[in-house]
């Protein structure tokens, strides 16, 4: 396998230095991705994984793929759902509260 | 039909087969549960009325109405949690096999809506709320930690292994059909 075929965070870590330090390496963007899509990092971090993963030829596909699948998951979890019969007892139970609210009007 | 009840019908209940969808998701498929939750929030909603301001986003606030009155209920009848149990192959990314044949996950768009519907619904509901919170309705993690009283920490970690299991089992099915060949 070659550092290309390796998934990252497996890999020989060449992108110099560690979290602590200046610009991230492959294992600490890698733990950081979800975060990292999801908004949740710090600016400054947050920053260093955009500079790391723009440069990283193993980590940048992997990032894209983490967030086609979250892109995914939202457009095709948020579907609708019909029931007739949901609809029918709410307009029955929207009606008894016209009833009740008009009852104390008097 | 009075006038407050016709501003509800044009503003709200046309959310109607939107909230069902979203209330069957966080009640992992549980028909009868997501009726009376959507059931609940539309009459909270329809009793609240006047307050509402036309013209703002109705959707959104049927949303908020809906995702407390969920979380409240969850609150008021969770047992003692029991821990999900970490399942390594359940949880292992399945980018590594994917990565010489299917790097960008098209095969995520050949699996049909309601196998991922199915894969949400049936996640244990300490993963599937955080999930439905987040990733269907793009909460942050601070605030699912407020609405779940659970540390930011824990939100982060459920999501993670969610997101994990989603995955796999996304994949599983996708091997299973066909649409891709299992990695190595």
């Amino acid at each position: 396998m070659t550092d290309d075929q390796r998934p990252p965070g497996q890999g020989v870590d060449r992108g110099g230095g560690s979290a602590a330090g200046g610009a991230l390496g492959c294992e600490d963007a890698m733990k950081s991705v979800f975060e990292y899509l999801d908004g949740e990092l710090p600016p400054d971090y947050s920053e260093k994984v955009r500079r790391h993963i723009e440069m990283c030829k193993r980590c940048y596909p992997y990032f894209n793929f983490e967030q086609a699948f979250l892109d995914y998951l939202h457009d095709r979890g948020v579907k609708p759902a019909r029931s007739d019969r949901l609809e029918e007892r709410l307009r029955t139970l929207l009606g008894e509260v016209d009833t009740e609210e008009a009852e104390g009007c008097d | 039909m009075s006038e407050k009840r016709e501003g509800f019908e044009a503003e709200a209940l046309i959310h109607l087969d939107g909230l069902y969808g979203l209330a069957l998701r966080f009640t992992g498929g549980d028909d009868a549960a997501a009726q009376d939750l959507v059931q609940d929030t539309m009459l909270k909603a329809y009793r609240a009325w006047d307050n509402f301001q036309s013209g703002t986003n109705c959707r959104a606030w049927l949303t908020t109405i809906l995702r407390n009155t969920f979380i409240n209920d969850l609150r008021r009848t969770q047992k003692r949690p029991v821990p999900v149990e970490f399942d390594e192959v359940a949880e292992r990314p399945i980018y590594p096999q994917l990565q010489g044949t299917d790097p960008e996950g098209r095969f995520f768009e050949r699996i049909v809506d309601e196998e991922v519907i199915r894969a949400i619904e049936e996640l244990p509901e300490d993963f599937r709320v955080p999930v439905v919170l987040a990733d269907l309705e793009g909460l942050g993690y601070q605030e699912i930690s407020e609405l779940l009283e659970i540390p930011v920490g824990t939100v982060k970690s459920r999501l993670f292994r969610a997101r994990r299991r989603l995955q796999q089992r996304l994949y599983s099915y996708a091997v299973e059909m066909g649409y891709i060949r299992r990695g190595k």
